[in-house]
C-alpha cells in the first residue's frame, strides 16, 4: 500500500494552493485516494504556505511528519530551506530557482539571503539525506507558457514527468476545472513545458 | 473540502436558512453555497455577528424551518447567551450550530475546545473525523434535532474543515421553509421561572434519548478486540489509523474505538466497547476532555481499566495534535521504544510572518496615526493603540509595530476606555475595523459617548470582511446572492450615537490624515475618524492595477528609507544592495515613493509587471 506524501512549499499568492488542489482534483479523476492538508484564511498573501498532498491506495491523515515526503515541490527557495526536513532519505525537491526576499529580510531583521547560497544549502541538505534537487527555469517557462503566474504548474509537469503518478488527461480536466479560459490554457502550456524541461 | 463537504451537506439535507459570521475554519461553509448554490432556493447571507446568526437560525427552527449557522470557536462564546437559552425552548425544524475550532492555533486567539461548550450548554455535540463525514454528520444532525426538538452542535477541527479529500455525495432535499409557530409562553419565554426549571427537566430528558436515537447512524464505531484499546475522535482517529499501518504487530491488535457523538457521552455504547480492556489511551485535540469523561465513566462502573492521555503526559496540551506525536504515544501506550524525529534543520533561514498585503490602505492609516503623534512630540511609547481583530492586526508587526493589544471581535474601544477612565493620563487610541465595528464594536461605543470617554477612534473601513477571504458587510448594497439591502453608512450610525466629532478621510491622502489625527486627539470626547478605501488586494481583485512603481537604480542611494517606512512587501534588498520593487506584486499606492527622499521610485506601467 503506497502512498506518495507532497509537500508543496511557496509563498502566499504564489499558487500553492491551486498546485494543491490540481493535484487533488487529478487524483480523484484517477481514482485514487487522496487527502490533503493546508493552511488556508487570515491574510496568507506573502507570508509562509505549506501544503500537504498524500495520494495513494488508502490515505487517511491529511499530514504526515518530517522525514516524511517523498517529493518537495517548491514555489521560492527560502520556503524549500525552510521545509528541507520533511524531505525523507533520497527523497526529491522539484523547486523553482525563484527567490522572493521576506520583508524581515529587507528591514534588516534576518539575514538578507544571496540566492546562489540558499540553492548550495538545499543542494547540500539534500545531498547528506541522500536525495536529489532539480532546480527548474519555473519563471522562464511561466512566461513562456504565457505568465508567470503558471510556475506552479511548470512545477507541476516536472514533478508528473518524474513520478508519473496521475495521467495527463486528468491533470489537464483538474486545471481547466480549477481555472476556466484564459488562464485555464495558460496553465496546460505551462504543465506541458515543466513535463518536457528534463528533456530538454 | 471539509467546508465544501459541509455545504453539500446542507443542501442535502433540505435546510433553507444558512447563515453565520466569517471566521477561519468555518467560512468556506457558507462561501461555497453562495458561490455554487446561486440556482437554490434557500437563504444564505452572512449576518452581522455569531449571536445575531444563532437568533436568526433559531428562529427559523421554531417556526419549523431546517437551519445552519457557522461560526469559528470564539464565535460560540459570542453567542452563548442565546445559545444556552435555545436549550430550553428547543425547536422543531433541523437546526444545526457548525463551532469550527482551530487547534494549533492557526488563526485564532486561544486554543478553545469548543466540547466544553456542549456541556455547558447540554446541547447534543456530533464531531465527524474527515470531509465525508462532515458532510454526513450535517443530516444526522438535521435529524437528531428534529427528533429531540434540540439545536445540535456540529463541532469541527481546522484539519477536518480544510482537508481536501473524496466525499461521495447523495440525493438533495427539497429545503424545508416554515411550517408553523405557534404561542406556547412556557416554552418560548424565559421569564417564568418555574417554566424554567420544568424545561430543565424536560431538557435532561431530551438529552438521555440523545444515545438511542443515533444508534441507527453508527457514529461510534470499534474496531480490533485487543485487550489495549485507543479512543479517539475527529481528526485524531485518522491519525491513529495512520499511526496503525506501519507499527508492529502488537499495535495492530490495537482496539480502536472512535467516538462521533460526543455530548452526552454514548455511555451504553462505551461499556459494551470496553469490555475485556485493560488499558486505554486517549487520543483527542486540545483539552483532555474525553479522558476526564473515560475516567468518571471507569470509576462509576468500577472499571479496571487503566487510563492514559494528556494528563498523563503521553501526549501534548498545546498545540495542534500532529502525526508524529500520535505514532509516540502509541508506540509509547503499548510498550515500543518511542522513534525519533526529524527535528528542525539547523539552518537559520528568515522567517516569513504574514505582512500588509502592498498597497493596503490599513498601512497608510497606522502610518498616519504614528507619524500625527511623534509630529505633536508624543513618543510612540506614550499612546497606546488598541487594535482589534482584522488585517490590520498585522500592523503589529515591524516595521509599523503600531497595536498595543488584540483581543477579542470589539475590545479595542472598551479596553481603550477602561484605560483612560481608570486615571492613564495622556491620549488613547482605538483602531477598529468596519465589519468589527459592526460585530461588536457598536456596544462600546456607545458606551464610551455616553459616558464621555477622551478618545480617538480610528474606523478602517477597507469595505469588506478582508481577512477571512472577503465577505460582505453591512455597508454593501446587495449581497453576495444578489440580495438587495440597505446599506448601512458608518458615519450616520456614529453620528446617529452621538459622536463628538466624525470625520471621513482617504488614507490614501496621508498627508490629510495625519492633519486630522493632530487635530483631533487634543479634543475632548469620542472623536471617530473613519479611515476610508477598498482593500487594495480585493480592488485589484475586482478592477485591476491602475499603475506600479520601479527603481531608478542610479538613484537609489540604499537609505532604506522606503523599506523602513513601508514594510511593503513588494520591496526587497537585490544583491547589489539597492532597493528593487517585484512590480507583479505592486499595486500602485506609490507610498514607497512619497518617502523616497531621493525621487527614486517612479511610477510606471499597469503591464510593466507582467
Amino acid at each position: 500500500m503506497k502512498v506518495t506524501n507532497i509537500l508543496i512549499t511557496s509563498v502566499g499568492g504564489q499558487g500553492g494552493l491551486t498546485l494543491s488542489r490540481t493535484l487533488a482534483i487529478a487524483a480523484v479523476l484517477d481514482s485514487k485516494s487522496v487527502v490533503t492538508g493546508e493552511t488556508l484564511g487570515m491574510a496568507q498573501r506573502f507570508g509562509s504556505v505549506v501544503s500537504y498532498v498524500r495520494i495513494g491506495d488508502e490515505v487517511h491523515s491529511p499530514v504526515f511528519n518530517p522525514g516524511e515526503a517523498d517529493v518537495i515541490l517548491g514555489l521560492e527557495i527560502i520556503e524549500v530551506l525552510r521545509n528541507i526536513h520533511y524531505l525523507k532519505r533520497k527523497g526529491l525537491v522539484l523547486s523553482a530557482d525563484e527567490l522572493k526576499p521576506p520583508i524581515s529580510s529587507s528591514l534588516g531583521i534576518a539575514k538578507n539571503p544571496r540566492k546562489d547560497e540558499l540553492m548550495s544549502s538545499i543542494s547540500s541538505e539534500v545531498t547528506e539525506l541522500g536525495g536529489d534537487v532539480i532546480f527548474i527555469p519555473a519563471r522562464q517557462l511561466g512566461m513562456e507558457a504565457g505568465s508567470y503566474r503558471a510556475m506552479n504548474m511548470v512545477i507541476l509537469g516536472v514533478f508528473n514527468s518524474k513520478f508519473n503518478l496521475l495521467s495527463d488527461l486528468s491533470i489537464e480536466k483538474a486545471i481547466t476545472q480549477l481555472l476556466p479560459g484564459k488562464k485555464g490554457d495558460i496553465s496546460v502550456r505551462a504543465y506541458n513545458l515543466g513535463k518536457d524541461f528534463l528533456n530538454r | 473540502m471539509g467546508n465544501e463537504a459541509i455545504a453539500r451537506g446542507v443542501i442535502e439535507s433540505g435546510v433553507y436558512v444558512v447563515t453565520g459570521y466569517p471566521g477561519t475554519p468555518s467560512s468556506e461553509v457558507l462561501m461555497t453555497i453562495q458561490e455554487f448554490g446561486k440556482e437554490l432556493d434557500l437563504y444564505a447571507e452572512w449576518a452581522v455577528n455569531e449571536r445575531v446568526a444563532f437568533e436568526i437560525g433559531l428562529g427559523a427552527a421554531i417556526g419549523g424551518a431546517r437551519a445552519l449557522v457557522t461560526m469559528k470557536a470564539p464565535g460560540a462564546n459570542v453567542a452563548a447567551d442565546p445559545i444556552l437559552s435555545s436549550a430550553y425552548s428547543g425547536v422543531d425544524g433541523g437546526f444545526v450550530v457548525l463551532i469550527a475550532d482551530d487547534p494549533g492555533p492557526i488563526t485564532t486567539q486561544t486554543e478553545q475546545d469548543s466540547r466544553w461548550f456542549a456541556e455547558l450548554s447540554k446541547l447534543p455535540m456530533i464531531t465527524p473525523s474527515n470531509p465525508q463525514e462532515a458532510k454526513d454528520f450535517v443530516r444526522i444532525g438535521v435529524e437528531l434535532s428534529e427528533k429531540v426538538h434540540l439545536p445540535i452542535i456540529l463541532r469541527t477541527t481546522t484539519r477536518v474543515n480544510h482537508a481536501v479529500a473524496t466525499v461521495t455525495a447523495g440525493p438533495i432535499e427539497k429545503p424545508r421553509k416554515y411550517v408553523k409557530f405557534v404561542r406556547n409562553p412556557p416554552r418560548f419565554v424565559r421569564a417564568g421561572m418555574s417554566w424554567n426549571r420544568e424545561r430543565h427537566a424536560w431538557l435532561l430528558n431530551q438529552l438521555s434519548r440523545v444515545e438511542k436515537v443515533l444508534e441507527p447512524y453508527e457514529i461510534n464505531t470499534v474496531e480490533g478486540l485487543g485487550d489495549k484499546c485507543v479512543i479517539c475522535e475527529g481528526i485524531a482517529y485518522e491519525y491513529v489509523k495512520e499511526a496503525m499501518n506501519d507499527l508492529s504487530e502488537g499495535v495492530k491488535s490495537l482496539r480502536v474505538i472512535k467516538l462521533g457523538q460526543i455530548y452526552p457521552l454514548p455511555e451504553n455504547f462505551l461499556k459494551k466497547a470496553l469490555k475485556g480492556c485493560r488499558k486505554v489511551l486517549l487520543v483527542e485535540e486540545l483539552d483532555p476532555y474525553l479522558e476526564g469523561k473515560i475516567k468518571s465513566l471507569a470509576h462509576d462502573e468500577v472499571l479496571e481499566i487503566k487510563v492514559f492521555g494528556k494528563m498523563e503526559g503521553l501526549l501534548p496540551r498545546v498545540g495542534e495534535l500532529t502525526l508524529a506525536p500520535v505514532v509516540n504515544a502509541i508506540r509509547t501506550f503499548t510498550g515500543l521504544e518511542p522513534i525519533n524525529l526529524v527535528s528542525k534543520p539547523a539552518e537559520e533561514v528568515p522567517s516569513r510572518p504574514p505582512p500588509l498585503c502592498p498597497s493596503c490602505p490599513h498601512r497608510n492609516t497606522y502610518l498616519g496615526l504614528i507619524f500625527a503623534l511623534l509630529r505633536l512630540g508624543y513618543r510612540k511609547e506614550d499612546v497606546p493603540i488598541f487594535g482589534d481583530i482584522g488585517c490590520y492586526a498585522l500592523s503589529v508587526n515591524p516595521p509599523l509595530n503600531a497595536i498595543w493589544t488584540e483581543h477579542s471581535m470589539g475590545a479595542s474601544i472598551g479596553m481603550a476606555m477602561g484605560l483612560k477612565l481608570s486615571g492613564f493620563k495622556g491620549p488613547v487610541i482605538a483602531t477598529i475595523g468596519d465589519s468589527t465595528l459592526f460585530h461588536a464594536g457598536l456596544p462600546a461605543l456607545a458606551e464610551a459617548i455616553h459616558k464621555r470617554a477622551d478618545m480617538l477612534i480610528v474606523v478602517l473601513d477597507n469595505e469588506v470582511v478582508a481577512m477571512t477571504g472577503h465577505q460582505s458587510t453591512l455597508t454593501w448594497g446587495r449581497t453576495e446572492r444578489g440580495r438587495l439591502t440597505k446599506p448601512l453608512k458608518i458615519e450616520e450610525v456614529v453620528k446617529g450615537m452621538g459622536a463628538d466629532e466624525v470625520v471621513v478621510v482617504d488614507p490614501y491622502n496621508i498627508d490629510e490624515l495625519i492633519n486630522q489625527v493632530k487635530r483631533l486627539i487634543k479634543k475632548p470626547g469620542v472623536k471617530v475618524l473613519i479611515s476610508r478605501a477598498p482593500c487594495a488586494l480585493y480592488a485589484s481583485r475586482l478592477y485591476g492595477v491602475k499603475k506600479r512603481y520601479t527603481v531608478i537604480p542610479d538613484k537609489c542611494k540604499e537609505c532604506m528609507a522606503c523599506i523602513k517606512i513601508t514594510g511593503c512587501p513588494a520591496l526587497y534588498i537585490d544583491e547589489d544592495h539597492k532597493v528593487k520593487i517585484m512590480l507583479e506584486d505592486c499595486l500602485g499606492c506609490g507610498l514607497c515613493a512619497k518617502y523616497c527622499p531621493f525621487n527614486a521610485i517612479v511610477e510606471v506601467g499597469k503591464d510593466e509587471g507582467n
